[in-house]
């Protein structure tokens, strides 16, 4: 999966800023998309591109449950999120809708990512490469509880064995 | 080896068990809200499924509701549709709901205890992240998104990930119980261990500051266990806990038989093993004030706005989001947390707005009248509060002090009803999150006790309130 960084080198990024709070009500995720990430960056929406990566770093997503901020993301074109760590709750929103992809990433990577780098990433070798600097680092694996719930597209589609 | 109070809370309500496995957990009480809820409607219909527990569900509306005259229109349209849209779906799927013009509506977390739906060692979710605000009757309650509610709603049982277990103690007494509040005791745990300090465990607050404090303290500290990053927070269960849900409207009918069990049962063996532990001192704790945009960053009220490099401790990334917060907040290091001038008070949210809360606040502001650079509100947490507030003349000490006292909800919390601070404005506020925005676009919010914001709409900005008669 291949994509473009848009990089946020900040701990802490919480969902009031990824869909503030009076973006609630909205029900039409297309409008909810043109507020993603107001709160940090009233720009995104112009930048953001249908397959681009946010790169951030610990805590990612903390603060309220609203599953509508990977919602957002997701229909802003946001197919994976790279970050140091994830809050629970955003996390497993993420996953369990199908929305985007969280991806637990290391220091180096966060620290030689740039924005705009492209970079490709390889779920099943658990590989990040960035193509525009030609390098690769690890990510963290999923646990496999989620890792079959992505490869299911979703809690509702995830069956046990 | 024994077992914590988490770990026979999960063991008794696992359903499916197996290695790498995520287990099926079932939830004994759902609690739904209107803003988090319609797209898990909207999924059942789709999927023609119905509530699998309907009288284990039970619905209010608390996020966008108006705190004015509830007799007149509402006049967001919006809002008016997502309440209309809970009414409809907890009517066509057979789910109680306390509507806008129920006695018994209120914040979610606020009516759950008060009406005896809250009960030890049961398992509780809701589509909000204060869900943990329960656990301090010693239920496992989690914050959930909206497809694990539609999961819920389905099946009344989740796929989980057993998390982590963390014992938090906090020892000693604190000298001035008034002045020093529940609040005050969360926020200097989260202070110590950061936002991110409890991420993927369960807390299990302990030791004779937990034992000590009334089951609305204990509320306190429980609700904010989410913005230390944890799952969930829980206290073990005590004679306080069981009389505060004697003869609630809820109470089950064979109480005293499960009080029996629960005695016995939900505590953690001495033997036990957590995966993590963290002791807090409140012996000479201080009043707390946040400074900036994560509850994290708080200190004492005695101490000062502090500097990036004495923060950030050479952490180059918190350095840099310390100089930003401040950016925002408006605030230069070295200033005097007692010299900050607020423009707006806040006593409300699932964190602060019980009637222990506004009783305090109230000894504050009796036969005084607030600063007038200052408009304050407070927003009971229910109508029963509001209710029990107004029998005992509360209202009145808080309007003839020029508060305005309003209908209950979660209002300037969360920003989402037309309470909201302007771009600029400063807040004291008993809420829980600091976050940009939180409170309205460009608002600044200083995170404290009801107490403590109380003092401050009197002289107009944070003061010391150990110094304060509130006996």
């Amino acid at each position: 999966m291949k994509g473009n960084i848009i990089k946020y080198a900040k701990d802490n990024i919480d969902t009031d800023v990824i869909i503030p709070g009076q973006y609630l009500k909205v029900h039409d995720y297309a409008e909810l998309a043109t507020h993603a990430m107001e709160g940090l960056d009233p720009d995104f929406h112009s930048k953001v591109k249908e397959g681009d990566f946010i790169l951030s770093g610990k805590n990612f997503g903390c603060g309220s449950s609203r599953e509508h901020a990977p919602i957002a993301l997701s229909h802003s074109g946001i197919k994976a999120v790279l970050a140091l760590s994830f809050a629970r709750i955003f996390y497993r929103n993420a996953v369990d809708g199908a929305f985007l992809l969280p991806i637990e990433i290391d220091q180096d990577a966060y620290d030689e990512i740039s924005e705009g780098d492209e970079i490709d990433i390889n779920i099943s070798a658990n590989e990040i490469k960035n193509i525009t600097k030609n390098q690769t680092y690890k990510m963290k694996p999923f646990s496999e509880i989620i890792g079959k719930i992505i490869a299911a597209g979703g809690l509702f589609k995830y069956k046990p064995e | 080896m024994g077992k914590t109070l988490f770990e026979k809370i999960w063991d008794s309500h696992v359903v499916v068990e197996k290695e790498n496995n995520p287990s099926l957990i079932y939830i004994d009480r759902h609690l739904v809200h209107e803003v988090t809820s319609p797209q898990a409607f909207e999924g059942l219909r789709i999927n023609n499924r119905t509530v699998r527990r309907p009288n284990l569900t039970i619905a209010t509306m608390d996020h966008n509701v108006p705190t004015t005259d509830r007799r007149l229109p509402i006049l967001d349209q919006t809002s008016a549709i997502q309440m209309q849209t809970l009414e409809k779906n907890c009517k066509d799927f057979g789910i109680e709901l306390f509507d806008i013009n129920s006695p018994n509506q209120g914040i979610v977390h606020v009516i759950g205890p008060q009406l005896g739906i809250t009960l030890p060692g049961s398992t509780i979710v809701c589509g909000d992240s204060h869900t943990s605000t329960h656990g301090a009757f010693g239920a496992l309650a989690f914050g959930i998104g909206t497809s694990e509610v539609e999961h819920v709603l389905a099946s009344q049982t989740l796929w989980l990930e057993k998390p982590k277990s963390f014992e938090i103690r906090v020892d000693g007494k604190r000298k001035n119980p008034h002045a020093v509040t529940a609040k005050d005791i969360i926020l200097s745990i989260i202070k110590n261990i950061g936002t991110s300090g409890g991420t993927g465990t369960i807390v299990e607050y302990s030791g004779e500051g937990i034992t000590d404090l009334s089951m609305e303290e204990r509320m306190t500290v429980c609700n904010m266990s989410i913005e230390a990053g944890a799952r969930a927070g829980l206290v073990a269960p005590d004679e306080k806990t069981f009389a505060y849900l004697r003869n609630r409207k809820y109470t089950p009918k064979n109480y005293e038989s499960l009080v029996g069990h629960w005695r016995e049962n939900l505590k953690t063996d001495t033997n036990a093993k957590f995966d993590k532990t963290f002791t807090l001192h409140i012996d000479n704790i201080a009043p707390q004030v946040s400074w900036g945009t994560n509850p994290g960053m708080t200190c004492d009220v005695t101490e000062s706005v502090p500097f990036a490099e004495d923060y950030s401790n050479g952490d180059q990334s918190q350095k840099k989001a310390m100089v930003k917060a401040l950016e925002y907040m408006d605030l230069k290091p070295g200033t005097p947390i007692t010299e900050i001038k607020i423009d707006r008070v806040f006593i409300g949210s699932c964190t602060n707005a019980r009637i222990e809360d506004l009783i305090e606040a109230s000894k504050v502001i009796k036969d005084q009248k607030i600063s007038k650079n200052v408009r304050a509100m407070v927003v009971p947490g229910s109508q029963m509060v509001k209710k029990q507030a107004e029998e005992m003349g509360i209202d009145k000490i808080f309007t003839d002090a020029k508060f305005e006292w309003r209908e209950a909800g979660c209002s300037m919390c969360l920003g989402m009803n037309p309470d909201i601070l302007s771009p600029g404005e400063r807040c004291a506020s008993t809420s829980n999150r600091n976050f940009e925005g939180r409170q309205g676009t460009g608002g600044r919010t200083h995170l404290v006790s009801p107490v403590m914001a109380a003092a401050a709409a009197l002289e107009g900005h944070f003061v010391d309130v150990r110094q304060l008669d509130l006996n």
